[in-house]
């Protein structure tokens, strides 16, 4: 084993902080290149201070066992860019950040020096603190109490090969505020994508989140979303994972206020060697507050899925309603699920149900589709289908649907 | 028609079709009764190619072609149906996204043309009626939470739909009151045609009373240890099947 200046060696896998150092030698030029007002320097000085001791999420972190990023690294980054960002805003809904940047609203101000919800349990935010490291620029969008913005917001986020940058996107309800946003996420080569999404949702306001996931196949994509719900509000999302070598999605909620609601889907669609992570957190710190986790994976080759989930029941979270669900299809031996649902509860009158299931395509099933003249392949396709298609069923926006559905179609097609 | 020679089949290592020999002629309707445990359903899942079967020896033919060197969906574009005795529940798969694929994949491997969705509804409109299939159940995905008379209703429609020469109905009267079972026995007399045979397939009588066959075989043990006309089937509802366990062990 080498020596390390630093001090004592470690075993491999452990705790290794100069994981970090490729990204935070861009640092001295990215701040040059990109001023900011004062609190903001603050905040990215501390980041990078952060990061400097801790390094990168490494598999010795809890919550980071079944997923290794740091390999999926190499030869990242050439340089540091601003995110690629296009927006399809027709209700004109949506401002540059960087823009608000220039006269930060308190509010905003305190936002994005927060720690993220979940950090004082896991002590693992390294991708957040790298994200306010790099902090410049992202969607923003505030709508007022009362507004129901009827057309989605559509953020398409473009990576390009050698490039590491960090979209980072604020998105407020006001109180009765109803919005959907639809992100895809596609690009070329071989680049990281660390984005941070910190959304507020009003009392009775309701955010709809569909994400696309279909980047470049050599690509890192890692996307950290802290939502903060208040009473009666509900947050929805579901992300589509096809693309990226390696992936993770990791959604934190916290459920405020008495009523409030959260849904976290995901559908994971990999093969060859791609490594896809869903990571959720949900905090039930209200009474009658409803969560449901629904995940459900298709494996294929040599891929690999992992699930977390944890609903934490605080004391305050009486008549809370959790529900976890994990199912995954393995299409071949070599493909692995990781599958950590978990509980935990302080209350005593609440309701929480989890289970998870991996299995093959059901032989009977498949016999049953034959028999009616549907050829394997076409049969085994459409049973796949199907195993979808009851989480696509509760997106409520009839495009995403149909691109979601499009995507699994052509997945399978141009499966081996 | 359909030309079954000296069939022996094994399942795990046990025999259990032990030379079934069986012939249809176009338009003619079988019934094969029989003890629990004497090979219907095995027979039934044989001629339907359902994987785990082995054939030890024998052949099928219909209309002269080795029908058991056939993919099961072949056998379904060669024309053979197989009415489940437990129909497969298929959650997330709509029954007319199912019906129109397996219609389509059928005229796309006969060389016809495939039905475009309007073309396709206006078929489904008529067959579903008769059968009291509503535009609901169509909705709902293939078989799932469907009563057992639904299960069996559905079969029939799959049935009408895809419009097979040679029907194997698996104890397609179990688990149905009498409205269902006159129900499902109405849809299949429809489909009598002088193209077309059926092997029915069950354990009690009463489903001959509205299918009238042309005869009826008593499979026990492997083989079919007697046939005659319907009147066979009478009589085994009188007397059981004890005469014929004998011949098994």
């Amino acid at each position: 084993m080498e020596s390390s200046e630093r001090g004592p060696v470690l075993p491999p896998g452990f705790y290794k902080p100069d994981t970090a150092s490729p990204f935070l030698a861009l640092f001295k030029t990215f701040t040059a290149a990109h001023d900011a007002p004062e609190w903001m320097k603050m905040l990215r000085y501390g980041a990078l201070t952060a990061l400097e001791q801790e390094g990168l999420p490494t598999p010795s972190l809890e919550r980071w066992k079944y997923s290794n990023l740091p390999p999926h690294l190499k030869g990242l980054p050439k340089d540091f860019a601003a995110a690629d960002m296009s927006v399809r805003d027709p209700d004109d809904v949506a401002r540059h950040l960087a823009e608000v940047y220039q006269d930060t609203p308190d509010w905003l101000t305190a936002l994005q020096g927060r720690m993220p919800p979940g950090h004082d349990r896991y002590h693992d935010m390294m991708l957040w603190h790298l994200s306010n490291a790099f902090l410049m620029d992202g969607a923003f969008v505030d709508i007022p109490a009362g507004k129901s913005v009827d057309k989605p917001l559509e953020i398409t986020v473009s990576g390009h090969d050698g490039l590491f940058f960090n979209p980072r996107n604020v998105i407020r309800l006001g109180d009765g505020a109803r919005l959907t946003v639809i992100e895809y996420h596609r690009g070329a080569g071989k680049y990281w994508s660390n984005g941070v999404s910190e959304i507020i949702v009003g009392k009775g306001a309701a955010l709809y989140h569909y994400r696309l996931q279909d980047s470049a196949s050599e690509a890192v994509h890692t996307q950290s979303t802290h939502v903060s719900i208040a009473e009666g509000g509900r947050y929805e999302t579901l992300t589509l994972t096809s693309g990226a070598g390696f992936s993770r999605n990791q959604v934190h909620a916290e459920l405020q206020g008495p009523g409030a609601h959260v849904t976290m889907n995901a559908l994971n669609l990999l093969r060859g060697t791609q490594h896809g992570d869903s990571t959720f957190l949900v905090e039930h710190q209200a009474p009658e507050c409803t969560s449901s986790q629904k995940v459900r994976s298709v494996l294929d080759n040599q891929a690999r899925g992992v699930f977390q989930g944890k609903v934490h029941v605080h004391q305050a979270g009486q008549k809370t309603d959790g529900y976890q669900l994990c199912n995954t299809l393995i299409l071949s031996e070599g493909a692995e699920m990781d599958t950590k649902p978990e509980l935990e509860i302080y209350a005593d009158d609440v309701k929480c149900s989890h289970g998870a299931t991996t299995g093959q395509v059901d032989d009977e099933a498949l016999f049953y589709l034959r028999s009616r003249g549907i050829p394997e392949r076409a049969a085994r396709a459409l049973l796949i289908e199907g195993f979808l298609a009851e989480v696509i069923e509760s997106v409520r926006n009839e495009n995403v649907q149909a691109a979601a559905l499009g995507k699994i179609r052509e997945w399978l097609k141009s499966g081996g | 028609m359909i030309e079954i020679r000296n069939l022996h089949a094994r399942v795990e290592g046990k025999d259990i079709l032990k030379g079934i020999n069986l012939s249809l002629k176009p338009g003619q309707v079988h019934a094969i009764m029989g003890p629990n445990g004497s090979g219907k359903s095995t027979l039934s899942y044989v001629l339907a190619g359902r994987d785990g079967y082995e054939i030890t020896e024998g052949q099928v033919l219909l209309n002269g072609e080795d029908l058991l060197a056939m993919d099961p969906e072949e056998r379904a574009a060669a024309g053979v149906f197989l009415a489940f005795q437990y129909p497969v529940e298929i959650p997330g798969v709509q029954m007319t996204t199912f019906l129109r694929t397996a219609l389509n994949a059928l005229r796309k491997q006969r060389g016809d043309g495939e039905l475009d969705a309007l073309a396709f509804l206006k078929l489904i409109k008529e067959k579903q009626r008769s059968l009291n299939i509503s535009d609901e159940m169509l909705k709902r995905p293939v078989n799932t939470g469907f009563s057992g008379g639904e299960k069996k209703r559905a079969e029939v429609l799959q049935m009408a739909v895809l419009e097979p020469v040679f029907a194997v109905l698996d104890e397609t009267d179990s688990g149905l009151d009498i409205d269902a079972l006159k129900v499902v026995s109405d849809g299949v007399n429809v489909l009598r045609s002088p193209e077309r045979s059926f092997l029915i397939i069950t354990h009690y009588q009463r489903l001959l009373d509205y299918i009238k066959p042309d005869a009826v075989h008593v499979l026990a043990g492997g083989k079919i240890v007697k046939t005659g006309g319907p009147e066979l089937a009478l009589e085994l509802e009188a007397k059981g099947y004890a005469d014929y366990l004998g011949n098994v062990a």
